[in-house]
């Protein structure tokens, strides 16, 4: 079992699950949970060198730009804008989720031929 | 059945490539900073929540109040909630837990930005890059005094270059020269040589100051890249015989240092009498005489130059260069040329002139062979 892929994973669905939450019921605690996940999951994926890892960051870093002005304007009195924003970064998570599962994949594949 | 197969067909593994083993320890180098930065990231996290549970969901002000706690700022009691007996409780944790956490995740990623080099890693690869797109360059292999000079004079001649060395120290000189493109690697490894691009390469020069280094680099190159009249080498060898074993391994031509400033030196002894000819006879042979150079062309079959008289052509009017010599092919030099003098197929003409009118000459004799032979298809 490896460790560092549960916990990557483990974020890179918390992010996804908290982002959801956070869109069917707005709340400031969600959002700041949401927002500490997706930076999490964004931490891990740095240095990540695999096939793709630079998808991975990538999609993880535009939802890390959505939700960040995302809480901002949410406790500046703009909950329309910031739920806006969060659908905007729950796209950017959901690709985040599928490149993850399709990388496991290849990883299985690569790990059989060596 | 199919498993068995495909273990039996398993590829070599490829070697990687120079700029994918930098892109690989720039990786790991970044892979560092992970732990301190989640470190940091949950102390912030458990310091938002914290106050945001104490005041009720005031999030600016709980993340600033986190910020001057684990920063040692300590402005003061900032968030509703926090001058209470929890919200003291709660400070105290966070600033035992946290001023620990960002003091040393701080130290960490300043040591790790320092230790790895990730700057130098970084203009590694951008100059691989750079180096990618280099076409009919020249590769350096060593770095010394021999080799800074050869650098000064193709600089001056606008020829891009790459140096090669695997000594770190030559990467102060090879800085304070203002060289572009230079690796610190072994030459010898065929990664590296890749990278330096020797495929679209025109030439090499070998100064490695070791025999055997010299050996394993020509060696190397030449399985990479064949033909002798595509990819010159050139090398440096410390005795005759040595040289003539470079020549044989690929190399064409290896030099004998001691022999080659002896040689020159004889050459102003032999000439005290024409000192002015010889010595500009020898800086044109040597590329320091930029005003006037000698050019080799040969005269290929189709050429419009076959079967004609060098006063018909009179290159001197046209194309200003002057035919001083004519080597035959099989090897006779004809220093007695005339106008007279008929241009046969296989010839090599000796031109000599202007650097830029000479490549006017050439780029054009090329041409008029080239639209000769198409005009004959």
């Amino acid at each position: 079992m490896r460790y560092k892929k549960i916990i990557t994973d483990f974020f890179i669905l918390m992010a996804l699950t908290t982002n959801i939450s956070f869109i069917t019921s707005p709340n400031s605690y969600e959002l700041v949970v949401t927002v500490a996940a997706n930076l999490a999951a964004t931490i891990l994926k740095v240095g990540e060198g695999r096939v793709l890892s630079t998808e991975m960051l990538a999609s993880s870093l535009v939802a890390d730009l959505h939700l960040i002005p995302a809480l901002f304007l949410y406790h500046m009195g703009d909950p329309q804008e910031a739920i806006g924003l969060a659908q905007g970064a729950l796209a950017a998570n959901v690709i985040s989720v599928i490149i993850s599962i399709i990388e496991t994949i290849i990883s299985a594949f690569t790990e059989e031929e060596e | 059945m199919r498993r068995r197969l495909r273990k039996r067909i398993k590829p070599k593994k490829r070697e990687l490539k120079l700029i994918e083993q930098y892109e690989r320890r720039l990786i790991e180098a970044l892979k560092e900073f992970r732990i301190p930065l989640l470190m940091l990231h949950t102390a912030i996290t458990v310091g938002t929540l914290g106050y945001m549970f104490l005041s009720g969901g005031d999030f600016i002000n709980s993340f600033y109040m986190t910020i001057i706690t684990i920063g040692t700022i300590g402005f003061g009691e900032i968030v509703a909630g926090s001058d209470t007996l929890y919200g003291r409780v709660f400070t105290s944790f966070l600033a035992l837990m946290g001023i620990g956490v960002f003091t040393t995740s701080v130290t960490v990623i300043v040591r790790v930005f320092f230790k790895e080099d990730i700057i130098k890693l970084y203009r590694a690869i951008r100059m691989l890059r750079e180096i990618e797109e280099l076409e009919g360059h020249y590769i350096i292999c060593g770095y010394d005094k021999t080799s800074a000079w050869l650098a000064t004079l193709l600089k001056k001649r606008k020829i891009e270059f790459v140096v090669i060395d695997s000594r770190e120290e030559a990467m102060k000189f090879l800085q304070e020269h203002n060289i572009k493109y230079f690796l610190i690697e072994e030459p010898h490894k065929r990664s590296v040589l890749q990278s330096a691009g020797i495929k679209r390469a025109r030439g090499m020069i070998v100064n490695l100051g070791d025999d055997a280094k010299n050996i394993a680099v020509i060696v190397t190159a030449r399985l990479m890249r064949p033909s002798k009249e595509e990819f010159y080498i050139y090398s440096f060898a410390s005795t005759d015989g040595t040289a003539d074993k470079l020549e044989e391994l690929g190399a064409n031509r290896a030099l004998v240092p001691n022999k080659l400033l002896a040689t020159r030196l004889a050459a102003y002894i032999f000439h005290t009498g024409s000192a002015f000819i010889s010595d500009l006879f020898d800086r044109i042979a040597f590329g320091e005489e930029t005003d006037i150079d000698i050019l080799e062309l040969k005269v290929e079959p189709g050429s419009p130059l076959v079967g004609k008289k060098l006063k018909d052509i009179d290159l001197r009017r046209a194309l200003k260069v002057t035919v001083i010599a004519i080597r035959k092919s099989d090897g006779y030099l004809d220093v007695t040329v005339t106008g007279e003098t008929t241009v046969e197929e296989g010839d090599t003409l000796i031109i000599f002139g202007q650097p830029k009118n000479l490549r006017k000459a050439q780029k054009i004799l090329l041409e008029e062979t080239h639209r000769v032979l198409e005009g004959e298809r």
